[in-house]
């Protein structure tokens, strides 16, 4: 009797410590999300309307009055963009990781996808520089613009959908691919009627992924795209450029002004609602097909 | 008449042989047993029969496995075209996250059949033929997850039918059920043999010897004996065989 008690004694314990740890991991987890919503609401709600997503920025400096439209449509415009250049190819390379397993050719590539998710966004600002914006030199010429500051955030996101896609096909349960070959389906039968399905809830979170990212980003933006108060009316040369909030953000909280500050907290919370609508959004679209899942 | 014939055939995994020099003659219409403690390959030599093992990195094969007289492992045959024709139902259901019909259409899909009617009659056809049809005919655009292990598996068995193979594969087929599931899919098998060749495996020896014509007896990766069920479950001529049959090992 007195062994079990001193084991049933010990067991508690450990199981207070371990209840202890897991509850602090997760209060350290939530509590910055809930700071970031605080204060943002707190400094910057008195700037919320429906006008401060309905107007273009202006007075002087500006931005100290009107709202932030260029913002909002920039942002969108720029992971839309994004997402138009990474959403095939990092799907593509996914599937090509997939199928071909541990061999040399997959294996390099998974190396460099996972080398670029290291690159500091900075140094893709420059490179975007070079390659998109320049107007001097080899490069494309395309001036400070949209198209120039989104197809620099597809190449940031194209390794984040890469692992993901990848991923998600290799949690495809084997006994569904093997079941497709044995009916005599090829391998691009399997891929895209069996293992894609299956991956799709997977892959539709390594797309959001991708995008929140690039919705954050602002260092590859200074290089290739940088800002607008205006919507632009075009994607490329030297009107190209789109507003970008988290660029906005930035810059406001820059401006010796009460009134842009409040503006810059608002704007982060409008961001942050993007986010979540987004979120909310492709988990909608993606886990639509659960109607048939395995998982009850 | 042979359906399969099997010549001098060995499988490696890399240098590792894990199947050596089997020979015999699998009989048209006929339900062959597959048994043998675990690790005797017999598993790879049932996966052999409809090239499941070419996704094993580096399994080979020596020898040749003659489907109708052609050598499945020549260029000549496609690997694609002998599944449509090997058919292979596996030890856990493995329906797909589609719906009944879907699950029972998909061979027919990738074959790159549209017609509605077509489509239909083949889905009923096979159903019957699994003896499914009427647990299901008013549910066929439910989830295949809807349906019991039992009915997964007869579903995966129907899945198999409709693509008219000649040989059916069946991977310890029973062995996730329970005993009623397990009865029904034998009885199945007796129904089946009517019309295709059958292969089975088996871990359950009463199953082999009450549902085969034939038996097969694999000891590490050397195929010991094959002979008439009855024959191996009562006379057995090799004492490897009675000892396993006996239970003494495995």
């Amino acid at each position: 009797m007195e062994s079990t008690r001193s084991l049933s004694l010990f067991r508690r314990v450990r199981n207070a410590i371990f209840g202890t740890i897991t509850a602090m991991a997760f209060v350290l987890s939530v509590a910055p999300l809930l700071a970031i919503i605080w204060v943002s609401w707190e400094k910057g709600k008195s700037a919320l309307n429906l006008s401060f997503l309905t107007t273009l920025p202006s007075g002087f400096p500006v931005g100290s009055s009107g709202g932030i439209l260029n913002g909002i449509a920039g942002s969108l415009v720029l992971a839309f963009l994004a997402s138009v250049l990474s959403v095939p190819v990092g799907v593509w390379a996914g599937m090509f990781l997939w199928e071909g397993g541990s061999d040399r050719l997959p294996s390099m590539v998974r190396l460099f996808s996972d080398l670029l998710l290291g690159v500091p966004s900075v140094v893709w600002g420059v490179v975007g520089y070079y390659v998109f914006s320049t107007s001097t030199g080899y490069g494309l010429h395309w001036g400070f613009s949209a198209l120039a500051g989104g197809l620099t955030l597809g190449f940031i996101m194209i390794p984040i959908v890469t692992r993901v896609t990848e991923q998600s096909l290799r949690d495809v349960p084997r006994s569904f691919i093997e079941g497709a070959y044995a009916l005599g389906a090829t391998r691009w039968q399997t891929l895209r009627g069996v293992a894609l399905p299956g991956a799709m809830a997977g892959i539709g979170t390594g797309v959001l992924l991708g995008i929140l990212n690039v919705l954050g980003q602002t260092a590859p933006l200074v290089f290739t795209n940088y800002y607008n108060t205006g919507i632009p009316s075009s994607l490329v040369g030297s009107q190209g450029a789109v507003g970008d909030l988290a660029m906005q953000i930035f810059i406001y909280i820059h401006e010796p002004s009460p009134e842009m500050h409040t503006k810059a907290m608002a704007a982060a919370l409008v961001l942050l609602a993007i986010v979540l609508i987004l979120d909310l959004g492709i988990r909608f679209l993606t886990w639509g097909g659960r109607k048939f899942s395995a998982r009850r | 008449m042979e359906r399969l014939s099997i010549k001098d055939f060995s499988a490696y995994y890399g240098e590792t042989r894990a199947l050596g020099s089997v020979s015999m003659e699998i009989p048209d219409r006929q339900v062959l047993a597959l048994i043998g403690p675990s690790g005797c390959g017999k598993t790879t030599f049932l996966r052999s029969l409809n090239r499941m093992n070419d996704f094993v990195k580096d399994f080979s094969v020596e020898g040749q496995v003659l489907l109708d007289g052609q050598d499945i492992y020549s260029p000549e045959m496609h690997p694609v075209i002998l599944r449509r024709r090997v058919g292979m139902v596996f030890q856990k259901p493995n329906p797909f996250t589609k719906s009944i019909f879907e699950n029972v259409a998909y061979g027919l899909r990738i074959q790159g059949i549209r017609a509605k009617g077509v489509l239909r009659d083949v889905v009923e056809k096979s159903l019957q033929a699994a003896a499914l049809w009427d647990e299901v005919k008013d549910r066929l655009d439910d989830s295949a997850f809807a349906l019991s292990g039992g009915q997964q598996q007869r579903l995966c068995i129907a899945r198999a039918l409709a693509v008219e193979p000649e040989v059916i594969l069946l991977d310890e087929p029973a062995s996730a059920l329970d005993p009623i599931s397990t009865a029904r899919i034998e009885e199945l098998i007796q129904e089946l043999k009517t019309r295709y060749t059958i292969v089975i495996v088996t871990h359950n020896m009463q199953q082999a010897a009450r549902v085969s014509d034939q038996t097969v007896f694999f000891l590490s990766g050397e195929m010991v004996e094959m002979g008439v069920t009855s024959k191996i479950f009562t006379t057995p001529s090799d004492p490897r065989t009675e000892d396993y049959i006996t239970g003494r090992f495995g």
